[in-house]
């Protein structure tokens, strides 16, 4: 495209910081009222320069059990990424390497499987759950979030098993190797960096979650944002904790976005960018 | 006993023949080229004695063996691939570890081996690199490293040169013909080059459109096609095909003719409609008063150094001939030929079959 | 590939079969069991009252109802609101982080942190941000000239404030495709038109968008069918109301399901929602693969 002239580049980096600032002021808010005193958590003009404190985190952490949800959400993010990749990236190759004209109809019912509404099968769950004696426990959730990441991971890993040129499995097919040694020494550490970003996806949407943690979930099992919420009753608004608690939350999206964004349009998009 | 033996193998894909019955007969030993235009079954041919693809008719054995139902595991045949397929994860080492790992030899033996073969390819510096920290040429050789190191009854090579630039290619070339010397193992090779075909084959294969046109040594393809096909695709410029009448005991064609050979006398008959085929270098420059001189004028001259190319205009054809250098013409010169009468090939326009024969 | 193909395929069947299974039983078998419930008579307020088979009496609740009809309204009017700012900005703000400028992919990596950002936060910093008296932003709209606004506490605002809040997380998305599907984009086109002298804004309604088209379908299949799921941001700034003002769909789901146990009701309400959500994602499918033909 045309380059830019010096009237231009300055309108340009004008709305690029008008931009920046709608988008990133909430989160600097979230990250700095969380170590804001009380006193002056709304206190205009803002304060920007103030001593921080923890005193948030300490009463966030302080009562126990918030140290406690936040290990049921990681045991439910860990589990349901762990079952997620498994049998994902199985059906994933299977995919990849079965050329049938049908495959293309599977793969997208395997997908579509996670754009259904979470509210229209809440109901169910809760049926399902509470006759088996599951709800409250970190197993429901396991297997509700894994309904959503399994696609997910077909997705992804479809496209990483794609790029392994099949001639690397033939080679090791006239080496001697049937098809599980084939997959297993050849082919998944050729879509390792697919695994990992199909299990960064995974975990982050279960880490994420929050409809189905309420409605699936009660003092037992309940996962960090669902605690987070709790602190919002009508009398009283616990503003602090709760920005303490959104920013631990929020870190490791944050974290995934600065190290992979470069995946994430894969992993959003559904294959509509290449 | 044969090495490898193909008895009217046939490959379908759904409804759609691809390979139609091929016939070939592998010694031990033996290195044959399977040559042709891309599309004319070749790589599926060699992807069938692989074990890649299934055979979907006729019988297929290797050392004496039926193996069509035998998986690419167990059938004893290493190959190289065309993008070399090295594992991009291991090193160089590492790549022919792998290779051997399914023997399940002793350690000291796999790296004997190893060491061996990196030895006999000049690898032995580069065992700890990984492919994508080599050179076309050095993957190259890995990838013969990997076929190597198992030792196998049949190397089976899939175009392996096509990714070497030219002079690349012609040292890689060169250093296939010297391991088969000193290996002497059977190999079946796939190109579509047929200078890789001429310098390196006991034995080429040639093929078009799933049939084998003709098998034989490279004097033999050359010098003896059996089809037209044959005759324009081996040799370098193509060699001139005019279409003519044998009439009254001469060949006659739209403003040139010429003798009957003797010795296609009597394989022809009064009205055939032939091919005549002659070699560039068969061209001969001529003086106007020699008999069987013919007119011609030129159109277009490349100069190669040694040689130079004309393109001619006789009567309504068109030829190339290849003459020394100091001969050439300039465009638009009026010059006369002959044609090497020895050097004439005939074939049957109808069959396309030669009239040699 | 034929030899995987052909004496591999049962085990590839047998790779694929977890999958299946798992996704038949967890989405599958619950909304068969939502089809279910949808015909009896599912009453957890009312326990003694048998659970019975009612035919299509509770689709004719719903349908029947006027608080379906508006839940339906409202979405589809959140839906509007979302999309077509989310468009123009994500387009826009594409526009201008695909320049070739230092600090560019700095900019569109930042942007995009607010996508991975849990929804329920997202609800809770607007919430911070809208608070009645102590919220940020009417103060910040003050030195705009902006006189104060109710956002979640009037019926006219409410909608607006989680247009907002869903905008400003998902205008990224938007921007993401956008930008990616531009820098796929092959210069020549833009050089011969810098050649020929054509307008930028010729340059961009005849050379950019026409080529961006099947992507930006593409992206706002995907928003829209995520804005059909609204829920969590929702359930956090206003759950619902003032009055009815915020209620979509979904949050008609939870309200019969959970608030007044009416479950069969709720089914029936989650079943015409999944008819909806089954077009839009058909419509999408067709659309990807019209823009893999081409």
């Amino acid at each position: 495209m045309t380059r830019p002239g010096l009237q231009q580049k300055i309108l340009i980096y004008l709305l690029l910081a008008i931009v920046l600032i709608v988008f990133l002021t909430p989160i600097y808010l979230i990250a700095s009222s969380s170590v804001k005193p009380s006193p002056i958590m709304f206190q205009r003009p803002p304060a920007f320069f103030f001593t921080p404190t923890l005193e948030h985190y300490q009463d966030l952490f302080g009562m126990r059990p918030f140290g406690k949800f936040i290990l049921n959400s990681l045991i439910v993010a860990l589990g349901s990424t762990a079952f997620s990749l498994t049998i994902g990236s199985l059906a994933a190759y299977a995919i990849s390497r079965i050329r049938h004209k049908r495959m293309n109809d599977v793969a997208f019912w395997i997908l579509s499987m996670r754009m259904f509404p979470p509210i229209a099968v809440v109901v169910p769950y809760y049926i399902i759950f509470k006759a088996t004696g599951l709800l409250d426990t970190p197993f429901a959730l396991i297997i509700v979030y894994s309904t959503a990441n399994i696609p997910l991971t077909v997705w992804l890993m479809k496209g990483f098993f794609d790029e392994v040129p099949t001639a690397l499995e033939e080679a090791a097919a006239v080496d001697g190797y049937g098809l599980l040694a084939t997959f297993w020494r050849v082919t998944l550490p050729l879509a390792a960096p697919g695994l990992a970003v199909s299990a960064v996806f995974c975990f982050i949407f279960s880490w994420n979650e929050f409809l189905f943690a309420l409605m699936l979930t009660g003092s037992n099992a309940q996962t960090a944002t669902v605690a987070v919420m709790s602190f919002w009753s009508s009398d009283a608004v616990q503003w602090g904790r709760i920005m303490a608690g959104s920013f631990i939350i929020l870190i490791p999206g944050v974290i995934f976005v600065l190290t992979c964004q470069r995946w994430l349009v894969r992993g959003l998009t559904m294959g509509s960018v290449k | 006993m044969s090495a490898i033996t193909l008895n009217n193998v046939i490959k379908r894909y759904g409804a759609v023949q691809v390979v139609h019955g091929v016939d070939l007969d592998i010694e031990q030993g033996e290195f044959v080229v399977l040559l042709g235009p891309s599309g004319c079954g070749k790589t599926t041919t060699l992807r069938m004695v692989a074990g890649l693809e299934d055979v979907s008719g006729g019988e297929l054995s290797i050392g004496g063996r039926v193996v069509n139902d035998v998986a690419p595991k167990d059938r004893g045949v290493a190959m190289v691939f065309q993008n070399y397929a090295l594992y991009p994860h291991m090193t160089v080492r590492q790549n022919m570890e792998f290779a051997l790992r399914p023997m399940k030899l002793p350690k000291a033996e796999v790296d004997r081996r190893i060491g061996d073969t990196a030895e006999i390819l000049g690898l032995s510096e580069l065992l700890a690199r990984r492919p994508a920290q080599l050179s076309g040429g050095q993957r190259q050789r890995v990838a013969m490293g990997r076929a190597m190191v198992r030792t196998p009854d049949v190397f089976l090579f899939d175009e392996p040169l096509s990714n070497l630039d030219a002079k690349l290619r012609t040292q890689v070339r060169w250093e296939i013909g010297k391991l088969h010397q000193r290996l002497g193992t059977t190999v079946l090779y796939v190109t579509h080059d047929q200078v890789e075909a001429m310098t390196l084959a006991d034995k080429i294969v040639i093929m078009r459109d799933g049939h084998v046109e003709q098998v034989g040594t490279p004097e033999e393809v050359y010098g003896n096609p059996r089809t037209t096909f044959v005759a324009t695709f081996i040799g370098s410029p193509s060699m001139n095909m005019i279409e003519a009448r044998v009439d009254s005991g001469r060949l006659v064609a739209a403003g040139l003719s010429a003798a009957i050979p003797a010795r296609f006398a009597d394989k022809v008959s009064e009205g055939q409609a032939v091919t005549l085929g002659i070699r560039p270098v068969e061209l001969k420059i001529a003086s106007g008063d020699e008999p069987g001189a013919m007119q011609a004028q030129v159109e277009v001259t490349e100069y190669l150094g040694n040689e130079a190319l004309l393109d001619l205009r006789v009567g309504s054809h068109e030829l190339v001939a290849e003459v020394p250098a100091d001969q050439r013409a300039d465009p638009g010169d009026m010059i006369h030929i002959r044609l090497n009468e020895a050097a004439i090939h005939l074939f049957d326009t109808a069959s396309g079959q030669s009239l040699a024969h | 590939m034929a030899y995987i193909r052909k004496r591999n395929r049962r085990i590839f069947l047998i790779f694929l079969l977890p999958a299946m299974l798992v996704l038949f039983l967890t989405t599958i078998y619950p909304m068969i069991y939502a089809g279910y419930l949808s015909f009896r008579s599912y009453d957890l307020a009312k326990l003694f009252v048998p659970r019975v088979f009612v035919g299509w009496s509770n689709y004719a609740e719903v349908i029947g109802s006027s608080e379906f009809i508006h839940s339906l309204i409202t979405t589809f009017k959140l839906m509007a609101m979302t999309l077509s700012v989310q468009l123009v900005l994500g387009v826009g703000i594409a526009l201008i982080v695909t320049q070739k400028l230092p600090g560019m992919p700095l900019a569109r990596t930042l942007l995009m942190i607010p996508m991975m950002i849990s929804p329920v936060i997202v609800g809770l910093v607007w919430l911070f941000l809208y608070f009645p008296e102590l919220g940020y932003l009417n103060y910040f709209l003050s030195f705009l000239g902006i006189e104060s606004i109710p956002w979640i506490t009037s019926t006219n605002w409410a909608l607006w404030a989680i247009a907002i809040a869903d905008i400003w997380q998902w205008t990224p998305f938007v921007m993401m495709g956008t930008a990616a599907a531009l820098q796929s984009l092959s210069p020549e086109p833009y050089e011969a038109a810098m050649i020929d002298g054509n307008s930028r804004w010729d340059v961009f309604t005849r050379v950019t968008l026409p080529q961006l088209k099947p992507v930006l379908v593409s992206l706002m299949f995907l928003r829209a069918i995520d804005a059909f799921k609204i829920y969590d941001i929702i359930f956090v700034l206003t759950k619902g109301g003032p009055g009815d003002s915020t209620e979509v769909l979904s949050m008609f789901i939870y309200r019969q399901s959970f608030t007044f146990w009416r479950m069969g009701v709720g089914a029936a309400a989650s079943f015409v929602s999944l008819v909806i959500i089954v077009v839009l994602i058909t419509l999408f499918f067709k659309s990807l693969q019209r823009e893999q033909h081409a």
